[in-house]
C-alpha cells in the first residue's frame, strides 16, 4: 500500500481552517466583518462561554437570496471579489471567501438571511455537511449562529483557554471594529449580560472621540489630541494620541482604510516618535486611522490581514509628522536635563555612550553656544582629519563646542601671529606611562557630571542616573524579601476602564492580591479598587493597573513573576526620586564612595529607565582631536 | 487716590493676603492686591481666581481711586519702614504710587485696577453664625485628612454640613476619615457644601474675631470674619456617604493616655519601612505594644500600659494617620475602636468638648 495518499475534501477544509478559525474571537471577527461589508448599522454578537460554546452574529445588512446563502459556505466563495484585478482595489474588509466555508468545516452553524424582511432562508450545516435548507420569517439582514466551535477537531479544542480569556479576545475584536466604525451601533452580550453597547455617532474626528469614550470612559475621551495632517488627495491621515495623563497603557489602535491592523513599521514610527518628542518610554494612547485609496496599500501580506504595505514609501513619514506634531502639543513644557537655555541636552556622537543611545543624534546646528573670545568658524564635513567614520553631525557638534583643531579651519582666537599648528607627534597619549593606571578621579562638572580618568581614556558619568542605578539595585534587593504590606481605602476607587481591560484586570485580580491590591469587578467595565500597596499613591497605583489592564502582552498570572514585576516598576519610580539630582555639588569623597559602589553594581551602564550612565571618550578618539594621529 | 493710614493696620490687613496670592501665577495681576480708597477706608483684596479675601482699615482719604500693586513686595516695604503713618498718592498717569513713611519715600509701579478680577459677591442676607474660634478649632480637627492629590478631586475639600443646631464638618483622603460636629444655635436649614482645601487653609490664618458669618451662593461660599471675607468656589463632586462608612460593630475598645501613646508611636515609626510607613498595634490585657520594622535598618518596640480588656489582637496602621489625630484632639486620653486587622481603627477622644470628635484608620495589612 502506498504511504501518500490524497487527503478527503473534508480534512482538507478542516485544515484549512485552522489558518482561518483559531479560537472563538477569530469567528467574531470574520462575520463582523462580514456583516461590515453587508452594510449593516447595527450589529449584535451574543457569547455562551467565551464562544466556545455559541457565537451569534446578528445585523441588518443587505442579507442574501437562496442560492447565495448556501453558496456562501463553499471555499472561495465570496462576493467581493471577481478577478485577481480586484485584489488591486480590495475595499472590503473579507475578500479570500475563506471564512464561512472554514467555520462551517469546525462547527455546527445556522445562517438565517433575507434580503428583505419576511422572506428569508435558514440553512443549518454541521461539520462542513449541509443538514437543512428551508425558507424561514426573517427581518433584513443576517444572523450566523456558531456553535460548539471545534466540536469535530478535539486537538484544537483543547487549546482554548478559559472563557473568560476567549471572552476578552472576542471582545477585543469588536471594540476594534467599534472604533473603526463610529456610525455602526454594536452591542456584546455575553451568558446574558451586556458588556458592551454603543450608540451610532458621527464618523468625524468629534464622532470617533465620542465612540472612544464609549468605550473607553470618558476620562480618556477627554485627554486625547487630535492628529491633523497634510496629505495627497485620496489620503486621510486622522485620530488622536493621548497627552501625558494617558502614557504607559498600551492602547495603540492603527487602522488602515478602517481595517485594524498590528503593523510594526506604522507602530515603530509612532515610539520612535514619542522618544524623539517626549524623550521618554512613557507612550501615550493612540488612535490612528489612516485611509489610503485601496490600490495604494496592499493588504493581501498576511493571512490575519495584521500587516499591510503601502505602495508611497513617503507616506510613513506623512503620518510620522502629523504624530509629532500632535505630540509636540500634548508635550507640554519640561526642563531639559542641564537647563541650560541654549545648549540642547545631547552629546556630540564622538562621545561613545557605554550604553546604548536612546534618541538618534540631531542635527541642531548653531544651537551650541559659542565660546567667549570669538567666533568660532564652521568645520567643514569630512575635514577633521580621521574624523570619517563618526557621524557628520557628531563631528560637527563637537568641532563647536570645543573649539575646531588646527586642520578643521582656523578659528580667530587660535589663529595669533605665533601660533603654528604642532607638528604630529607619534607619542600617543595612551600607553605613554607603561602599564594602564586604574581609574582616578577628575572632578565634577557643572555639579552634574563626574570626570574619570581611564586607562584608555576619559569618561564623564552622569551623576544622578550613576546613583539612580546604585538605588535600585539596593532597593530591589530590599524588595526581594520583604513582603508587600497593603493600605485598604475608606471607599473602593472605582477604575473606569474599556470591558476588555476591565475583564484582564478581574483575571490578574488572585495575582495581584499577594502585591497588596484588592480589586473587585464591577459591571460595565469598571473595577473597584479596595485596598493598594501601601508604598503607592492611588494615582500612580491607578497607572500600574491601567498599564497591567492594557499591556499588549501576556502578563504572567503567576503571583511571585507579577510581583517582581511591580517591584521592579516601583524600585525604578522610586529610585528616581531619591537619587542626587543635577547640579548638586558633590565632594571628592561622596564622588569616590559613588563611583567605587557603581563598579561594584549588577549593570552599571544604564539606569532603569535606559538612559546611559556612563559615556566614553577614548584616547585614540582624543588624539585624533588634536590632531596627533 | 491720596490717603493716610496707620501703618501696622495696614501691615495686619496685607499679612493674611499673601496665602491667597498666587506666586507663579502666569496672569500677572493674581500676583498684585487691589488697592481701593474710598469714603474713609483703604480696601484691599487678593485672589487667585479660586479663593480671594477681601478686606479694609480706617484711612484718611483725601481722594478716592484705586491700583493694583505686587503683593509681596508691598508687604516687605510696609513692613520694613519707620513711623506710625503710611502716606499713599496715585499718579493715575503712570500707574505709579508714591508711599512715603518715616523717612523713607518710594515709587511702586502697579498695574490698572481694571485689570483686576471682579471678584464675586453675595448676597448678605441668609448667614449662618458660628462662633470663629469654634469653628477654626474643628477645621484644625479634620484639615489633615483633606486630600493633597489633585485626581481626587472631590477630595480636595471638607464637607460641611448644617443640621438643626448642629454643623458637622468632615474630611478624607481616601485612607483616613475625620468627622467633627459642634452644636451650634440658631442653625436650622439641612445644608450641605464642600469647602476647597485652600479656603480652609486661609480660615485658619485669620486672626480671631468673635463671630464668623457663613453664606452660601449658587456657586460660591463666603466666610466674613470681623471686617474680612474670604469668598471661594463651590467645589463640585460627590462626597463619600460618611456614615455608612463609620463602622458601628468595633467591639474592641482601647483607652490611652494621648500624650504617651503619640510620644511611643514618634519613637517607634523611626524605624518604619522604607516603601510603606506602618506600625503594628499589638494588643493585649492591658497592654498595647507598639512594634515598627525596617528590614535594613533594624526593628523598634514598645510597651504601654493601657485600658484594655479581650481577645488579643493585632492591626497595622500607619503612624502618620494617629499622630495627625493625636496631634489635634486637645483631650488627655483617646479611645480606639477595633474590631480585626482587616477592619478599620475608628479613634475618638474620651469626654471631649465636641458633641462628636473621630478619626477613622483604615488599616494596612502585611
Amino acid at each position: 500500500m502506498s504511504r501518500i495518499h490524497i487527503l478527503d475534501d473534508r480534512l482538507v477544509s478542516q485544515i484549512a481552517a485552522g489558518e482561518v478559525v483559531e479560537r472563538p474571537s477569530s469567528v467574531v471577527k470574520e462575520l463582523v466583518e462580514n456583516a461590515l461589508d453587508a452594510g449593516a448599522r447595527e450589529i449584535r454578537v451574543e457569547l455562551v462561554a467565551g464562544g466556545k460554546r455559541r457565537i451569534v452574529v446578528a445585523d441588518d445588512g443587505c442579507g442574501m437570496d437562496a442560492d447565495d446563502a448556501l453558496l456562501a459556505f463553499d471555499r472561495h466563495a465570496t462576493s467581493k471579489i471577481d478577478s485577481i484585478d480586484d485584489l488591486e482595489r480590495v475595499a472590503t474588509l473579507g475578500f479570500r471567501g475563506e471564512a464561512l466555508s472554514s467555520i462551517a468545516a469546525v462547527a455546527r452553524v445556522e445562517l438565517r438571511t433575507a434580503e428583505t424582511a419576511g422572506e428569508g432562508q435558514r440553512v443549518r450545516i454541521e461539520g462542513g455537511r449541509v443538514v437543512t435548507v428551508e425558507p424561514v420569517a426573517h427581518p433584513q439582514g443576517t444572523r450566523l449562529e456558531v456553535a460548539s466551535l471545534f466540536f469535530n477537531v478535539p486537538a484544537r479544542r483543547k487549546f482554548l483557554k478559559r472563557p473568560q480569556t476567549e471572552l476578552r479576545h472576542a471582545l477585543a475584536v469588536i471594540q476594534g471594529y467599534a472604533l473603526a466604525q463610529p456610525e455602526v451601533r454594536f452591542s456584546l452580550r455575553h451568558d446574558g449580560r451586556m458588556l458592551l453597547e454603543t450608540l451610532p455617532v458621527s464618523a468625524d474626528q468629534e464622532g470617533l472621540r465620542a465612540r472612544i469614550g464609549q468605550i473607553f470612559g470618558a476620562v480618556l475621551a477627554r485627554n486625547l489630541i487630535p492628529l491633523e495632517a497634510a496629505v495627497r488627495p485620496g489620503e486621510r491621515v486622522a485620530g488622536f494620541v493621548g497627552n501625558r495623563q494617558t502614557g504607559r497603557g498600551r492602547r495603540l489602535f492603527v487602522y488602515v482604510n478602517r481595517r485594524l491592523v498590528r503593523d510594526r513599521a506604522l507602530l515603530a514610527i509612532f515610539y520612535r516618535t514619542v522618544r524623539e518628542t517626549w524623550k521618554s518610554d512613557a507612550f501615550p494612547a493612540l488612535f490612528l486611522f489612516l485611509e489610503v485609496p485601496p490600490e495604494e496599500v496592499d493588504v493581501n501580506v498576511h493571512p490575519q490581514k495584521a500587516e499591510v504595505r503601502f505602495r508611497d514609501p513617503g507616506f510613513a513619514g506623512r503620518v510620522g509628522d502629523a504624530l509629532r506634531a500632535a505630540l509636540e502639543q500634548a508635550r507640554g513644557e519640561e526642563p531639559a536635563p542641564l537647563a541650560t537655555p541654549v545648549a540642547p541636552p545631547s552629546m556630540p556622537a564622538a562621545w561613545e555612550g557605554l550604553g546604548e543611545r536612546k534618541q538618534p543624534l540631531r542635527d541642531d546646528g548653531g544651537t551650541w553656544r559659542p565660546l567667549p573670545g570669538g567666533e568660532v568658524s564652521e568645520v567643514r564635513e569630512g575635514a577633521v582629519a580621521g574624523g570619517d567614520e563618526l557621524a557628520d553631525g557628531g563631528a560637527r557638534s563637537y568641532g563647536r563646542a570645543v573649539e575646531p583643531g588646527p586642520a578643521a579651519g582656523v578659528a580667530p582666537r587660535i589663529a595669533q601671529p605665533n601660533f603654528t599648528p604642532p607638528a604630529p607627534r607619534t607619542v600617543p597619549l595612551s600607553g605613554r606611562s607603561g602599564p594602564p593606571r586604574a581609574f582616578r578621579l577628575l572632578g565634577q562638572y557643572k555639579g552634574s557630571l563626574i570626570l574619570l580618568e581611564g586607562p584608555d581614556g576619559l569618561y564623564l558619568i552622569d551623576q544622578h542616573v550613576a546613583h539612580e542605578r546604585l538605588l535600585y539595585e539596593r532597593l530591589r534587593r530590599a524588595f526581594a524579601d520583604e513582603s508587600t504590606p497593603s493600605q485598604s481605602l475608606i471607599e473602593p476607587q472605582i477604575l473606569e476602564l474599556g470591558p476588555a481591560e476591565a475583564l484582564r484586570l478581574s483575571e490578574l485580580a488572585p495575582a495581584l492580591e499577594p502585591c497588596g491590591f484588592a480589586l473587585r469587578p464591577l459591571s460595565g467595565g469598571a473595577v473597584a479598587l479596595a485596598a493598594l500597596p501601601a508604598d503607592l499613591a492611588l494615582d500612580a497605583a491607578e497607572r500600574l493597573l491601567q498599564r497591567l489592564a492594557t499591556a499588549e502582552e501576556a502578563i504572567e498570572n503567576d503571583p511571585g513573576a507579577l510581583r517582581r514585576q511591580l517591584l521592579d516598576d516601583f524600585a525604578a519610580s522610586q529610585s528616581c526620586r531619591a537619587a542626587v539630582k543635577m547640579h548638586h555639588p558633590l565632594t571628592m569623597d561622596e564622588m569616590q564612595a559613588l563611583i567605587s559602589e557603581l563598579f561594584r553594581a549588577e549593570q552599571p551602564y544604564a539606569c532603569p529607565h535606559g538612559r546611559p550612565v556612563v559615556l566614553q571618550m577614548t584616547d585614540v578618539e582624543l588624539e585624533r582631536r588634536f590632531g596627533r594621529r | 487716590m491720596d490717603i493716610r493710614l496707620n501703618r501696622v493696620e495696614l501691615l495686619r490687613e496685607l499679612v493674611p493676603m499673601q496665602g491667597i496670592v498666587e506666586r507663579r501665577s502666569t496672569i500677572p495681576v493674581l500676583s498684585h492686591l487691589l488697592l481701593r480708597a474710598i469714603d474713609d477706608r483703604l480696601e484691599v483684596a487678593a485672589t487667585d481666581l479660586e479663593v480671594s479675601l477681601t478686606s479694609s482699615c480706617e484711612a484718611e482719604v483725601e481722594e478716592e481711586g484705586a491700583i493694583a500693586l505686587q503683593a509681596k513686595k508691598l508687604l516687605e516695604i510696609v513692613r520694613a519702614c519707620e513711623g506710625d503713618d503710611v502716606a499713599l498718592s496715585l499718579d493715575s498717569e503712570t500707574q505709579t504710587v508714591s508711599l512715603a513713611a518715616g523717612k523713607s519715600r518710594f515709587k511702586i509701579r502697579g498695574l490698572p485696577a481694571d485689570d483686576f478680577p471682579t471678584l464675586p459677591s453675595l448676597e448678605a442676607d441668609g448667614a449662618v453664625e458660628v462662633a470663629f474660634p469654634t469653628f477654626k478649632k474643628m477645621v484644625g480637627k479634620v484639615f489633615f485628612a483633606v486630600s493633597s492629590e489633585e485626581s481626587r478631586f472631590q477630595l480636595a475639600g471638607a464637607l460641611l454640613e448644617q443640621r438643626e443646631g448642629a454643623l458637622t464638618l468632615v474630611a478624607t483622603d481616601g485612607h483616613r476619615l475625620a468627622l467633627v460636629e459642634s452644636e451650634v444655635e440658631g442653625l436650622e436649614a439641612a445644608d450641605s457644601v464642600l469647602v476647597p482645601r485652600k479656603a480652609l487653609q486661609e480660615l485658619l490664618r485669620l486672626e480671631d474675631e468673635a463671630d464668623l458669618h457663613f453664606r452660601r451662593g449658587e456657586h460660591h461660599l463666603s466666610f466674613t470674619v470681623g471686617r474680612r471675607q474670604l469668598i471661594c468656589r463651590v467645589l463640585e463632586g460627590t462626597f463619600p456617604d460618611y456614615e455608612r462608612v463609620i463602622a458601628r460593630d468595633n467591639d474592641k475598645h482601647v483607652v490611652l493616655p494621648r500624650q504617651s501613646f503619640a510620644a511611643a508611636i514618634q519613637r517607634v515609626s523611626l524605624l518604619t519601612g522604607d516603601r510603606a510607613r506602618s506600625i503594628r498595634l499589638n494588643l493585649r490585657d492591658g497592654e498595647l505594644e507598639l512594634t515598627a520594622a525596617n528590614p535594613d535598618l533594624g526593628e523598634a518596640r514598645e510597651d504601654l500600659p493601657c485600658e484594655y480588656q479581650g481577645e488579643e489582637l493585632s492591626v497595622g496602621l500607619n503612624p502618620d494617620y494617629l499622630k495627625d489625630f493625636l496631634g489635634a484632639v486637645e483631650t488627655d486620653t483617646v479611645r480606639l475602636e477595633l474590631k480585626d486587622e482587616d477592619s478599620q481603627c475608628v479613634a475618638y477622644p474620651v469626654d471631649g468638648d465636641d458633641r462628636r470628635y473621630l478619626c477613622v484608620i483604615m488599616p494596612i495589612r502585611i
